[in-house]
């Protein structure tokens, strides 16, 4: 076994398990910590598949982004739910239906010929690249300020959700 | 030494399936609208690592597997700061985050 494919190898586990902790939570701050914890095994995957910019977001945005505020949402609501309380609602058919639907992904993946290893090296400046990519017309302009405008909705809409009164 | 030649595509492709389903399990069973959002972040982070796993394997420019998967992490965060928003919101009228108990649009 290579480096590379131990190093995979125990990131994968490190998110999958986290994961796994996080929707088996009985305290939901441990959850959250828990959820750093994946976001962190997915950052360094990302660094395997060699694009640090995306390692950097993952950090930057989940990381300091959205585990904050989920743990800033727990922090407003606790004590509404008590540690002891029943925490999940008809496990069973639920992980049925999480086992089948991996089951035929995982079926699907195997049965396309997906390549062993990528069809090119890494070219230098990719990020240049992807920045020029962003806000060419003949490229993700729209898309790119489509969302521009949808966080500007977002961030109007959550200081009206979120506002006393 | 090329430090990927030996991870094929497919087990990054795996790994996003397996922690998509791990999320679609949170969303599913769990009770607590604060754990649910925090299965559905799970399965948007699934989702972009496929999308720069496809990008490191299939194209050599790499542009529009990260193009797509910088749109998708807005996407995320927005859904995380609009969902978490609500959350507080229904909490502060009815006083609850758990799923059964929010029947505010029943008829």
């Amino acid at each position: 076994m290579s480096l590379s494919v131990v190093l995979f190898l125990v990131f994968a586990v490190l998110a999958i398990g986290a994961a796994i902790r996080v929707v088996f939570c009985h305290r939901i701050f441990h959850g959250a910590m828990w959820l750093i914890v994946s976001f962190f095994g997915v950052a360094a995957i990302y660094m395997l598949l060699e694009s640090p910019f995306l390692a950097g977001i993952q950090l930057f945005i989940y990381i300091g982004g959205v585990a904050v505020l989920t743990v800033i949402a727990i922090m407003v609501t606790k004590r509404v739910m008590a540690p002891n309380q029943r925490t999940l609602n008809d496990p069973v058919s639920a992980g049925i239906v999480a086992l089948a639907l991996f089951g035929v992904m995982v079926w699907m993946i195997l049965s396309l010929p997906l390549p062993m290893a990528p069809t090119a090296p890494v070219i230098e400046g990719g990020l240049e690249l992807l920045g020029a990519a962003l806000v060419d017309p003949q490229g993700f302009l729209l898309p790119f300020e489509v969302v521009s405008v949808m966080m500007l909705v977002v961030l109007v809409a959550s200081l009206y959700l979120g506002r006393e009164r | 030494m090329d430090l990927l030649a030996t991870v094929p595509l497919s087990w990054y492709l795996i790994l996003g399936a397996a922690l998509f389903c791990i999320g679609v399990y949170g969303v599913l069973a769990n009770r607590n609208l604060i754990v649910i959002m925090m299965a559905i972040e799970l399965m948007l982070n699934a989702v972009v690592l496929n999308l720069a796993a496809f990008a490191r394997f299939m194209e050599p420019a790499r542009i529009q597997g990260k193009a797509f998967a910088i749109v998708t992490y807005a996407t995320a965060a927005a859904e995380a700061a609009l969902g978490l928003a609500l959350i507080i919101s229904i909490w502060r009228t009815e006083n609850t985050v758990a799923v059964e108990e929010i029947d505010l649009l029943k008829g």
